[in-house]
């Protein structure tokens, strides 16, 4: 089994198909999955919530064993502990939807903020709400507009991480021709990485 | 409304709008339930969502066209493989353009049959956005929107089901219920009230 398993619908991801360490899994296929050879488990924006929400407890037992689940997605049914539901933004302007980086993180490494608020000049495509809860002990790595709203952030659960995105699949900027395409080859970097030790 | 539990799914399916009409939500795994798939015999029109599982509606097309089959009408929008499970038409995809209104580029995108009832709820501008594939069907059917190549982006087919097939290649389920380009949303809220005036 590869390392890292991207949870797909029905379609073969471009990620599985251009990194060795990455193959699909398809969501209905978790049920009859062993995890634990996997270190990190991706999910993204077009997975059936209705479905993982009834394998909170294995996907929590994924995590707490050491693994890293990043979630890029609404979420509008919680599916792992310390999710809660996205929170849409009723935004007016570029400067309700300009990312703030909070916090450095090494998935975000060289990838300059202005490139997560601007896709062709054009605002709003990373990040169009917030998570308004975030877990005590999560470092809320962007923040949303005048008000800094979670975007991103990062929470160890158990021996392992959960990383939340609130928008698109990270690795679908793999492409750009900006400091953002820097995220996926350092997203799979960190999931790939040991968990850091415990305080 | 077929849903497969994605976000936006979920959260098109608590719009108060959306709600106004009376919607029965079927989710698409709940279908190898009898009683789940039974619902479907007593709707008179369904509206397949974006972005579902194109294997699971490979295993349950005949039921869902069993709709279609008795007279109903069904709406099948985008990113589904809806060439796979739908008889006499191919799929052609195409790189998606988000920027034509940016840079000023034509969307390539043409309206056709002008008179159609459902010109009556969705306006022209509704239909002008990106689309990800075009539609060459083999048979018979009317027109609706087309793109410059010579494919459709949707068209409406009445000859091989007993009922009618709305087909589009765009997906603006997703894009509502993400949030995301009131062009989308206008589009579905005007497939829902045509759907809901059911006319000839």
């Amino acid at each position: 089994m590869a390392p890292v398993l991207v949870l797909t619908m029905g379609t073969p991801s471009a990620l599985a198909a251009q990194h060795d360490l990455v193959a699909d899994l398809d969501l209905y296929e978790l049920p009859q999955t062993e995890l634990k050879q996997a270190r990190g488990l991706l999910v993204g924006p077009h997975v059936d919530q209705v479905f993982l929400s009834q394998y909170e407890t294995k996907l929590d037992r994924f995590v707490h064993g050491g693994g890293r689940l990043v979630v890029c997605a609404q979420v509008a049914l919680p599916f792992a502990t310390g999710l809660t539901r996205f929170i849409p933004l009723t935004y007016r302007s570029v400067c309700d939807l300009t990312v703030h980086r909070l916090a450095a993180h090494p998935v975000w490494r060289g990838v300059a903020p202005e490139d997560l608020t601007f896709r062709r000049g054009v605002a709003g495509f990373y990040g169009r709400g917030f998570y308004p809860d975030p877990p005590r002990c999560a470092q809320v790595v962007h923040g949303l507009g005048p008000r800094r709203l979670p975007l991103d952030l990062v929470y160890p659960l158990g021996d392992g991480e959960v990383l939340l995105h609130g928008g698109n699949d990270l690795w679908g900027y793999a492409d750009d021709d900006t400091t953002a395409a820097r995220m996926t080859p350092q997203l799979l970097a960190w999931v790939l990485s040991e968990p850091p030790e415990k305080a | 409304m077929l849903h497969g539990g994605a976000s936006y799914h979920v959260n098109t399916l608590t719009d108060p709008t959306v709600l106004e009409h009376d919607i029965t939500s079927l989710y698409l795994p709940g279908l190898v339930d009898n009683s789940t798939r039974s619902q479907l015999a007593d709707l008179e029109a369904l509206l397949i969502c974006d972005r579902l599982h194109p294997g699971l509606l490979r295993e349950h097309a005949g039921a869902l066209l069993g709709v279609a089959d008795r007279g109903g009408t069904i709406v099948v929008l985008g990113e589904v493989e809806a060439h796979t499970w739908l008889s006499d038409v191919d799929f052609s995809p195409r790189p998606t353009n988000f920027w034509w209104w940016l840079t000023g580029e034509s969307p390539g995108i043409r309206r056709h049959n002008a008179d159609h009832s459902i010109w009556h709820y969705v306006g022209p501008e509704d239909v002008v956005w990106h689309y990800h594939g075009i539609l060459l069907p083999a048979r018979d059917v009317t027109p609706l929107v087309s793109t410059d190549d010579g494919g459709l982006v949707l068209y409406e087919d009445r000859s091989s089901t007993a009922g009618r097939l709305l087909v589009s290649t765009m997906d603006p389920v997703h894009h509502h219920g993400s949030n995301f380009m009131p062009a989308a949303t206008r589009f579905l809220y005007g497939l829902l009230r045509w759907l809901a005036a059911d006319p000839e």
